[in-house]
């Protein structure tokens, strides 16, 4: 670091900056913390409390009885919110981990391979995300009803893994490009073959990269719902984010204990994103300040 | 079936680019043959069949038709919304998802039009059902039923008499100009502040809302050959606009009206006492929701009143839902035996309580069937059945010509139009003029 640049960074923030910062910081949190407290005080109330006028901003008698009904043994609703779980678990976990293994030997290619057209395949890559995913929703269903991988968790995963693998890619073709060019150079002049370069020497530095990589993969997997929507048929493949639905009538909409499933839902991501939210600023920043 | 598209497909997995893959699959799919309704299997005992629909019956039930027909029902339980996005994803894309399904009365003109569903009459009298199904006309398209109603949904008004009484009105109103008028005394005597709620934010609520007040002007919003019926000021459409906005406008609508959609005005203000009617409410409310305790401060002050009109009681206008065969079934006669068993006078009554409630079908408000209607208002299971079995007998469908193939593009236009001009971003006039247009445009294809 250059010490102009490390005297910049070292530079006091003045008053009125400050401040504005703090003010717009505050205001972003709470618009994007508000939704989730406003769910999570709904989850813990009766419907007619949620629907009371005023609003209660707390609840005044707070009750367990949306978690029980969603949770508890014997209820209408509790076998479909646990088979879902497991679903979305699954599906996410194998849609990330084959997401993670083609990305990474694409990237690779394309970051450290010479080929003829590397650039024009690069770029088809990177022009798939800017198809709107619904464009392609029909054809994929006829693709999975013909092969019969309608309600199964393959044609599930497969749709996740088609619509990931760009973003994934990118991102580990950029992670590949800011490791210097020198550690595989030295590694081939002693003899090793590309694949035992990429396996003992690039991966390990490249993990932090394939970390953040699965963890956005995880994150996007886990908010989908159109298309497990339309590819699952029922319980045996249909993910959290749809039996949630589910719950709601055509005129009754049981708004405290969709909350509280919309509570449950949002645990395995919310802690993922917390505790690993490094690995996740570091993989959608990674080549933008090279 | 599949053809070049399965070709096409291997080409792709040959290539070998994950990079590639989502868009050789779609131009896979792009150069398939369109799969042609195979015509399905004539079994019937010994066939598992798939229903997709809300919540499933009680288990007892589903056990019985089995034991009756030797057919297996695997039950789909979706969200209504989910449930027509998969229905349009299957029907597109030509593939199967079940072997029956909900049949939305505002889609029918479109389904029908297209053929998604299996014509009911070929496998059931429909004839005979008629008399015992008013709402049967709203699946009628090109002559031929395409869904049996399950649901008799059909558009009423309500009204808190306890807050009404407070203001001091007395008698129930039969005309627009007098339900206007107690509105505005409740008002002006303080009872309430807001006291009509119509659910203004742009979505389907409020088109039907629409739909329902036209009705009581006298008209319909499209004519029998489903042309615009309410560009001219003098005409029913366009005076039940005018109506609706300018109560927003003179303060019988509360201003946060113009994002609310219709189950939450209803659960949140007119099961919560603030506000005195809903003038296109569900025709269920009172049992399913205004009387219930846990979920309304209401309890035993609402009604339903014959829909006020321009010179006197007007109709009510049908919004059920069906049950039809979509054309890939694999097993249509047996999802047709269902159906029959479903809609059964027999299994309605079931449903309902009228024999134990260990039969009740929780979510299965209003049977479609008039002859159990009539015998829940007669054992005093149904709030306000006496109302309600007058309302269903003479019930119309929204459109005399039948809801048109390009209705969602219509409805779409309707409530994006008309909270326009709830919000006062556009006249009614040219709210009309634009709702015109694109019904003109949609019906000559363009």
């Amino acid at each position: 670091m250059s010490p102009a640049w490390s005297a910049r960074r070292r530079r006091p923030v003045r008053g009125g900056t400050s401040t504005v910062r703090r003010i717009g910081v505050v205001l972003i949190v709470l618009w994007s913390v508000i939704p989730i407290y406003w769910a999570l005080k709904m989850s813990f109330q009766t419907e007619g409390d949620a629907r009371a006028i005023p609003a209660q901003f707390f609840p005044i008698r707070p009750t367990l009885q949306n978690y029980a009904r969603l949770l508890g043994s014997g209820s209408d609703v509790s076998g479909g919110i646990r088979q879902s779980t497991i679903n979305i678990v699954i599906e996410c976990a194998l849609a990330t981990i084959i997401t993670i293994l083609l990305a990474t030997i694409a990237a690779y290619a394309f970051s450290r391979l010479h080929f003829k057209g590397k650039n024009i395949f690069f770029y088809a890559v990177l022009a798939t995300m800017a198809f709107p995913p619904y464009t392609t929703l029909i054809p994929l269903y006829r693709i999975m009803s013909g092969f019969g991988l309608v309600n199964t968790y393959t044609g599930i995963v497969l749709v996740y893994v088609s619509g990931f693998l760009p973003l994934a890619t990118w991102i580990m073709h950029n992670y590949f490009q800011s490791l210097p060019d020198g550690i595989e150079e030295a590694g081939l002049v002693d003899g090793a073959r590309r694949l035992q370069v990429l396996w003992h020497l690039l991966l390990p530095l490249a993990r932090p990269g394939i970390i953040s990589t699965a963890l956005i993969t995880f994150l996007f997997a886990w908010g989908q719902f159109l298309f497990p929507l339309v590819l699952s048929s029922d319980l045996s493949t249909q993910p959290l984010t749809v039996v949630i639905a589910a719950l709601q009538g055509r005129h009754d909409v049981p708004s405290t204990l969709m909350s509280a499933a919309g509570v449950l839902a949002i645990i395995i991501p919310a802690l993922i994103a917390l505790i690993f939210n490094r690995y996740i600023v570091n993989g959608l920043l990674t080549g933008s300040t090279r | 079936m599949w053809g070049n598209g399965e070709r096409s497909v291997k080409r792709g997995w040959r290539a070998a680019s994950a990079a590639l893959m989502a868009g050789l699959l779609v131009a896979a799919a792009g150069c398939s043959g369109g799969g042609q309704p195979s015509g399905g299997s004539t079994e019937v005992s010994g066939a598992t069949i798939t229903v997709a629909l809300g919540a499933p019956p009680p288990a007892a039930a589903l056990k019985d038709f089995t034991a009756q027909t030797g057919i297996k029902v695997k039950w789909v339980n979706l969200d209504w919304d989910s449930l027509q996005t998969k229905i349009s994803a299957a029907a597109t894309a030509k593939t199967y998802f079940a072997d029956a399904t909900d049949v939305d009365w505002s889609r029918v003109g479109q389904l029908g039009k297209l053929g998604w569903f299996y014509p009911m009459d070929s496998y059931l009298d429909t004839k005979s059902m008629a008399a015992d199904m008013p709402q049967l006309a709203s699946f009628t398209t090109g002559g031929h039923v395409v869904g049996i109603p399950y649901d008799a949904s059909f558009m009423v008004t309500t009204v808190n008499t306890k807050l009404l009484k407070q203001a001091g009105v007395s008698g129930t109103p039969k005309t627009i100009d007098e339900y206007t008028a107690d509105l505005q005394k409740v008002k002006s005597s303080g009872t309430v502040k807001y006291p009509l709620n119509i659910p203004f934010s742009a979505a389907e609520g409020l088109s039907t809302y629409w739909y329902e007040t036209t009705g009581a002007f006298g008209g319909t919003v499209l004519d029998k050959q489903q042309k615009p019926a309410f560009t001219s000021p003098d005409s029913a459409g366009y005076k039940a606009a005018q109506w609706m906005v300018n109560a927003l406008k003179t303060g019988l609508v509360p201003p946060g009206n113009i994002n609310v959609a219709d189950s939450q005005g209803q659960q949140t203000l007119m099961a919560k006492g603030q506000v005195a009617s809903t003038f296109s409410d569900y025709s269920g409310n009172v049992g399913t929701l205004y009387n219930i305790k846990s979920s309304s401060s209401v309890v035993g002050d609402t009604q339903y009143i014959p829909t006020p009109g321009a010179n006197g009681p007007a109709g009510n206008l049908s919004n059920p839902d069906g049950i039809g065969i979509p054309k890939q079934a694999k097993y249509p006669k047996a999802a047709a035996e269902f159906i029959k068993w479903f809609t059964s006078a027999q299994k309605q009554a079931d449903f309902t309580g009228l024999n134990g409630t260990d039969k009740v079908y929780s979510g299965f408000t209003i049977p479609s069937r008039l002859s159990v209607v009539q015998q829940m208002t007669a054992k005093g299971n149904l709030d306000g059945g006496e109302e309600l079995q007058a309302m269903l007998k003479t019930a119309q469908p929204v459109f005399p010509g039948g809801a048109p193939s390009w209705y969602p593009k219509f409805s779409n236009s309707v409530y994006t139009n008309l909270h326009a001009a709830a919000t006062g971003s556009i006249t009614v006039d040219a709210a009309m003029k634009a709702i015109a247009d694109t019904a003109n445009q949609a019906a000559s294809g363009s």
